[in-house]
């Protein structure tokens, strides 16, 4: 029951939303309150697995084995929760100004669920399905805004996602081959005795789609036309909620595949190498603010890579760490760059600190993290690329800060300054006052990934399911 | 048939790749559709089994060919139709809005937009601060 909930609340919402107008308030709010109950179900969910162990169920009271099965441990719920609460208050967001289109409470919800659903489920190929759910808003969504620049950022994210999807989808079917089953528990004790020549190929190619879908830096050439390209809102969901899917896809597939995550680690060590670099470079050289920010969000991601190249228990807590305070930090400000007025100012400073990594902001333990994998792993290399980075997050920040609040000529005049609507400031301002509460008090926080990572680390035994369904 | 199989599959994907390199959006589109149909055909020749047909009841003692990915491939089927269709119903505004389905055309309406934007901006500043005292 706990388990459906959350997944059901939202999905039944956008079924209903769709056929509504969503530019009235009234159906807005209708949103708001089915992500929050989603979100509420989600906590009560947390807390009972933290109590009692993973949470599983088989959809539609199918045999075990032949169902779907639902499974959720504190990784799933994590990330789902994650997602929830970026969505929500993204979409609280655009309801207190003004909604444009009349599918947008619909579409929230419509990646809410599918973005639950890949975390709850257990099996490989209902993640795609749910993948696409996701994906499929997301295109729409990414079109929001219906200028020309936004149809192109549009076109591109379509075309370049749906190549990531089709490799994935790919994958998933060379997967169900090698191994006979769909069931990802099942995968992962089958995997390590098939062949490594074709796994490896498979782990690659699920490798690229979760890649395309973070941005990491050779596959990172939509981001910046789409993130600037949308509507605030819409781009903080995109980076806080969405780009989730790569991250904690890498972490599921690579708990399914251990054996060709290890292989794979100097490929991403390098990869998130470069994307640090690269995001880094690009942002100081950036004007505007949203395209800084785009940039900035290609370097974040190469943390989560680095930690998952490294490895290992600490490695594993560290990107789950650096996963959730990077995706606070870019809803924040992608919510906060468009917004004048009296505190914005302060909120873009907390933002900007945090994505720097300076205590007391929630950046700090995130950053912290990764340092402290790449100490326990022994990587000179990569502890001198973390300072790098952070150097890099710091001159872009500011670069930002600076041309945002403090050279007003830049932009326009003061006179002719229009502070923004008090409620969505007094949103910012709460989610900035959450970046500081993590910082200053982070245990719940550090717990919640040290348990994630063991869940990784030590999945349930359930019982194996027959082969003789599958064809060999 | 693996062999034929793999063979229309990377003729598929390989045309499919090539097409959404293209500049004409039509094209694109096209390209979209062959790429996700190789995904379908990939599907269905991961289950490749012989036997009989798996509905019940099932005389004793037979194979049965693999019904999974049937059912895997009806769905994805499914979605490659829903993208495609969503794909295309951008493309239409696209054609709607600049009369032109070259990508080309598209990125250079946006950077007059842009430009036009920011010659919008200099042009504003320059008056505030000229009424500025």
């Amino acid at each position: 029951m706990l388990l459906v909930f959350p997944l059901a609340v939202t999905w039944l919402a956008a079924v209903i939303l769709a056929v509504l107008d969503g530019r009235r308030e009234r159906v807005g709010y209708v949103a708001v309150g089915a992500l929050a109950a989603s979100a509420i179900g989600l906590v009560a969910l947390m807390v009972d697995i933290l109590r009692d162990g993973v949470a599983q169920q088989v959809a539609g009271n199918w045999a075990y084995g032949v169902g779907i099965q639902l499974r959720a441990d504190v990784l799933d719920v994590t990330f789902a929760l994650l997602s929830v609460v970026v969505i929500l208050v993204a979409t609280v967001f655009e309801v207190l100004g003004r909604v444009r289109s009349r599918v947008f409470p619909a579409l929230a919800c419509f990646m809410a669920t599918g973005l639950i659903g890949l975390s709850l489920t257990g099996d490989a190929f209902n993640f795609y399905v749910f993948f696409e759910i996701a994906m499929i808003s997301a295109y729409v969504l990414a079109g929001y805004g219906e200028r020309t620049r936004q149809l192109r950022a549009a076109l591109i994210f379509i075309i370049v996602n749906l190549l990531g999807s089709v490799l994935f989808l790919i994958a998933i079917a060379g997967l169900y081959h090698l191994t006979g089953t769909l069931d990802m528990l099942e995968i992962s004790r089958r995997i390590p005795v098939v062949n490594e020549q074709p796994s490896i190929l498979l782990a690659t190619m699920i490798f690229v789609a979760f890649a395309v879908k973070l941005g990491i830096f050779p596959f990172h050439f939509w981001l910046a036309a789409v993130y600037t390209g949308t509507r605030p809102a819409v781009a903080a969901m995109l980076s806080g909620a969405l780009a989730n899917i790569g991250s904690y896809g890498l972490l599921r597939f690579g708990a399914t595949m251990p054996r060709e995550l290890e292989l794979g680690a100097p490929v991403l060590l390098t990869l998130g190498a470069a994307s640090i670099i690269y995001g880094g470079f690009q942002a100081i050289s950036c004007r505007s603010a949203t395209e800084v920010l785009a940039y900035s969000s290609i370097g974040q991601v190469g943390y989560i890579l680095i930690a998952l190249g490294i490895g290992g228990h600490v490695g594993l807590v560290a990107a789950v760490l650096f996963s959730i305070v990077n995706s606070i930090n870019k809803t924040l400000l992608f919510l906060a760059v468009p917004l004048r007025g009296w505190l914005v100012g302060a909120v873009m400073a907390i933002a900007a600190f945090s994505v720097a990594g300076v205590p007391p902001s929630s950046g700090f333990f995130g950053k912290m993290g990764v340092f402290r994998a790449a100490v326990a792993d022994d990587q000179p290399l990569v502890i001198a690329l973390i300072f790098i980075g952070s150097a890099l997050s710091f001159i872009y920040m500011f670069q930002l800060y600076n041309g945002r609040f403090w050279d007003i000529s830049a932009e326009e005049t003061r006179d002719g300054v229009v502070p923004s609507v008090l409620a969505r400031r007094g949103l910012v301002c709460l989610l900035a006052a959450f970046v500081i509460v993590i910082g200053v008090w982070p245990e719940p926080l550090l717990y919640l990934s040290e348990q994630a990572a063991y869940a990784i680390e030590n999945p349930i035994q359930t019982e194996p399911i027959p082969d003789q369904l599958a064809g060999d | 048939m693996t062999l034929a199989y793999s063979l229309a599959v990377a003729i598929l994907f390989g045309t499919g790749a090539y097409m959404l390199l293209k500049h004409d959006l039509i094209r694109v589109a096209a390209g979209v559709v062959l790429v996700s149909n190789a995904a379908n055909l990939f599907i269905i020749a991961a289950g490749l089994s012989r036997g009989v047909v798996p509905i019940l009841p099932i005389p004793g003692g037979e194979r049965v060919a693999d019904p999974v990915v049937q059912a895997l491939v009806l769905t994805a089927i499914v979605i490659s139709f829903g993208v495609t269709a969503l794909l295309l119903s951008l493309i239409y505004r696209v054609y709607t809005t600049h009369l032109s389905l070259d990508l080309d055309d598209l990125s250079e309406a946006d950077e007059r937009d842009e430009s036009e934007q920011e010659l919008a901006q200099l042009t504003g500043r320059n008056v505030s601060r000229r009424a500025a005292p």
